[in-house]
């Protein structure tokens, strides 16, 4: 047992209202730069929806991501003897349309323009080029299903429905659309670390944090091909690539990253996961099928003793399993199994786990009855708006029955909370739904809390990152003493 | 800044030569320095003199072996005086110019050609060449005696062998290139000899006899050519079935007018086309993009409903 931690997150998708506070934050301290005009580390897409950049899991396209071949796992987009043949030009990179072409507005022109019949406008100008520019793209062009015929009808998710389920998505008054915000996932076993032929890319020991090395990337770009999310991104400016650095500065101490503590519908929390890393191979080659089960596996169980002295034996401070302790990732993904990882399928077992979003039906009418309580108490999880194949698809590597569970249980705590403050369905359907979902009445309890009424701390429990000692296995901190201190860079002359 | 001599030290001036390499440069800085100090004509100055005659004078003169292009030079120093001499040699053309009459004279013989200036001629080396031209005109047979070649006609055997050669079919003696990789003749089929220098179709004629050519062979003395046979010179069992060929393409008339020229930049069009296709294909599942064929391929769904 290789013990781990691993600063991981859960998105819950439930509360997510779309109003991008979050890539907003981010842009404004890490990537409103040259070069880095085009980049959105945290961005929020509207599924269904192409996302950015356009498509970007289509993954026969892309070429993201691992897969197996004869039993072994491999790069998609590159390999050994690829990255030597390939290394000047790296065949699968998206171009700057495939994202978008940044732009700015020629604000002058609303006081310069000469008169004439119409009002002035603010003309959008090229930030690659300078040029006027006639927008086609944006990193958001389809939020809230703008342009569905053409980007939200062309989401890779959408494979397997049946021709029915398609039109029921974009039927009026049917019409149904979620948020899904992403960020780095910090995978442990990231594709783009494994891709670069510099060694450029790291996933940091002590929170497994994945960082590019500025000074050690040489621009081959195989990072950018490789990673399936497409979360690594390409500096025009310094001919180098970035990527989410979890805000690492603020983590160290003791914040949470920007758009986490940026997020208005509080969707977001932080905390510290124990894994075994010896399996991360052997899990990565599982079937589809087993792959959310083994990764879930993976994850330890901080109050198990076996696993506190296999952890402190392997260098990890007790400050940081006390936070896995109250890590409220562990209770999502771990304790509650209603924290999915997204797109697993991709095999890079991403540490950014999503509580998948309901999308009840509320009510069915017959003729002027409206009625709101079916007898199948479940009736409305697998007919709810969005299908359960489509959540499927973007949670459960095209497998229903994990998405199911977590939206079985999820509706059974809203069902059990609605009998106690509302009061208009009876506490013995509760009961049953719970005991049907999996659930005990303190766990409702738990999640029920945890899900809306958790504070900043509730949230983010995030581990002391102890520079003094990561420090301390660089450098030795007695070696300048004697040595500094007040005195001269240069011998004072003595006399004029 | 602190910065050490050590440190500003360029890498690998005097340290990347092997070390016969620096011996013999060592030998011959040594032998110049001696010459200059003393004026003596040591052993090493009369086989560098030997050394530069074969390289820059052989082919326009013999000792002994008869008029080139320009005089024999066998006893030359009982024709004019030394200092006549030393003259001429650091600069004909003003020799000539300046109204002189014996170096007009020798200008006519030549059939008007000047004798170029040679490089890296100086006053010392000048002497030195002289020496060498005495001590060899009292030898009966000098080794700068030139090319023997026979008068008679060539034979069919000869000219093949030197069409050989001159395709690069034999391989020459000392490793030189073969002709073929820069020139062409007339008849050669296919596509034809490399373009890269003039077409000898007609050199026998521009060098006007047998001796004259073989005696240019022996020394290719043009600054192109010089510098890549200088050091894998032709051997004359080599020059004589050359002449014998380049004197058949002289009879025979005529440039290389073939369409080859033509075909091998068609031949060269074709294939990089050809390539092309080829890459294309074997990297059509490559990315090209994926958005405005999304988008494209959606306006024309619309379109069709």
């Amino acid at each position: 047992m290789d013990v781990r931690s691993q600063i991981s997150m859960v998105f819950h998708l439930d509360k997510c209202i779309g109003c991008h506070t979050c890539s907003i934050a981010c842009k404004n301290i890490w990537t409103d730069r040259p070069g880095a005009e085009y980049m959105w580390w945290n961005n929020v897409e509207t599924k269904p929806g192409t996302g950015y950049p356009t498509a970007w899991e289509d993954q026969e396209k892309y070429k993201g991501g691992w897969e197996l071949r004869d039993g072994k796992l491999g790069l998609k987009s590159t390999g050994k003897r690829r990255t030597i043949t390939n290394i000047f030009h790296h065949p699968h990179q998206p171009s700057m349309d495939d994202y978008y072409e940044p732009w700015t507005y020629d604000y002058q022109n609303l006081f310069n323009a000469p008169e004439g019949p119409d009002q002035p406008t603010a003309i959008p100008i090229s930030m690659v080029t300078g040029e006027y520019l006639d927008i086609e793209a944006g990193p958001n062009w389809d939020d809230d299903l703008g342009g569905s015929p053409v980007y939200a009808e062309n989401d890779p998710n959408l494979d397997g429905l049946t021709p029915e389920q398609r039109e029921q998505l974009s039927a009026v008054e049917r019409l149904v659309f979620f948020y899904f915000p992403r960020i780095c996932n910090h995978c442990l076993n990231p594709g783009c670390v494994a891709a670069c032929p510099s060694g450029a890319l790291y996933k940091r020991g002590e929170d497994g944090i994945v960082l590019l090395d500025q000074n050690r990337c040489r621009a081959w770009r195989s990072c950018i091909a490789a990673c399936p999310y497409k979360k690594v991104f390409y500096n025009w400016s310094t001919g180098k690539s970035e990527k989410c650095i979890l805000c690492f500065p603020r983590i160290e101490t003791g914040q949470a990253p920007a758009c986490f503590h940026s997020c208005v519908g509080r969707i977001r929390y932080l905390g510290v996961l124990l894994y075994d890393a010896e399996q991360i191979e052997s899990v990565a080659k599982r079937p589809d099928e087993e792959l959310i089960d083994a990764h879930r596996d993976m994850v330890l169980d901080p109050f198990d003793p076996a696993v506190i002295e296999a952890a402190l034996a392997n260098g990890v401070h007790e400050s940081v399993i006390d936070s896995a302790q109250k890590s409220p990732v562990y209770k999502y993904v771990k304790t509650w199994k209603i924290a999915l990882p997204p797109h697993i399928e991709f095999r890079t077992l991403p540490m950014l786990f999503y509580v998948p979003p309901m999308s009840p039906v509320m009510a069915s009418r017959e003729g002027e009855t409206v009625d709101h309580i079916s007898d199948n108490l479940f009736h409305d999880i697998d007919e709810s708006r969005v299908p359960m194949q489509f959540l499927a698809n973007l949670f459960g590597a095209g497998h229903e029955a994990k998405v199911r569970y977590a939206l079985r249980k999820q509706k059974a705590v809203r069902w059990y909370r609605r009998a106690i403050t509302v009061g208009d369905v009876d506490m013995e359907t509760a009961m049953r739904m719970l005991t049907e979902a999996d659930c005990t009445v303190e766990e409702a309890e738990a999640i029920y809390k945890l899900t809306s009424l958790c504070t900043f701390d509730d949230r983010f429990v995030i581990p002391p990152a102890h520079r003094e000692e990561a420090i301390q296995m660089l450098e030795d901190p007695m070696e300048h003493k004697q040595s500094v201190g007040f005195g001269f860079v240069a011998r004072p002359r003595r006399g004029m | 800044m602190m910065s050490t001599p050590h440190s500003q030290q360029s890498p690998g001036t005097t340290g990347s030569r092997p070390a016969g390499v620096r011996l013999v440069v060592g030998l011959l800085r040594l032998a110049a320095v001696s010459t200059i100090l003393f004026g003596v004509t040591s052993i090493a100055s009369a086989q560098e003199a030997a050394q530069f005659f074969r390289q820059n004078c052989m082919s326009c003169h013999t000792i002994g072996g008869g008029r080139l292009t320009g005089p024999d030079l066998k006893d030359v120093s009982q024709r004019k005086d030394r200092a006549w001499l030393t003259k001429f040699l650091l600069d004909p053309k003003g020799t000539i110019e300046s109204g002189d009459p014996y170096a007009a004279q020798l200008q006519q013989e030549a059939r008007g050609v000047v004798m170029p200036t040679v490089s890296g001629m100086s006053k010392e080396r000048a002497e030195a060449l002289l020496d060498l031209i005495d001590a060899e005109s009292k030898l009966e047979k000098s080794q700068f005696v030139g090319l023997q070649i026979p008068d008679g006609p060539f034979s069919e055997a000869d000219i093949a062998r030197g069409r050989d050669i001159f395709l690069g079919k034999i391989k020459l003696v000392n490793t030189g290139p073969s002709c073929v990789s820069c020139h062409t003749t007339i008849g050669l089929g296919g596509l034809g000899g490399g373009r890269l220098g003039p077409d000898l179709s007609k050199v026998y004629e521009r060098l006007e006899n047998r001796k004259t050519l073989g005696s240019w062979l022996l020394a290719p003395p043009t600054t192109t050519m010089q510098p890549v046979f200088r050091d894998h010179p032709l051997e004359a069992d080599e020059i004589l079935p050359l002449v014998a060929f380049f004197e058949d393409r002289a009879q025979r008339g005529g440039e290389d007018t073939s369409p080859a020229r033509l075909n091998f930049f068609l031949i060269g069009l074709g294939g990089t086309v050809l390539a092309l296709v080829g890459f294309d294909l074997a990297w059509r599942k490559r990315f090209r993009a994926v958005r405005r064929p999304l988008v494209k391929g959606a306006e024309l769904k619309r379109g069709e409903r």
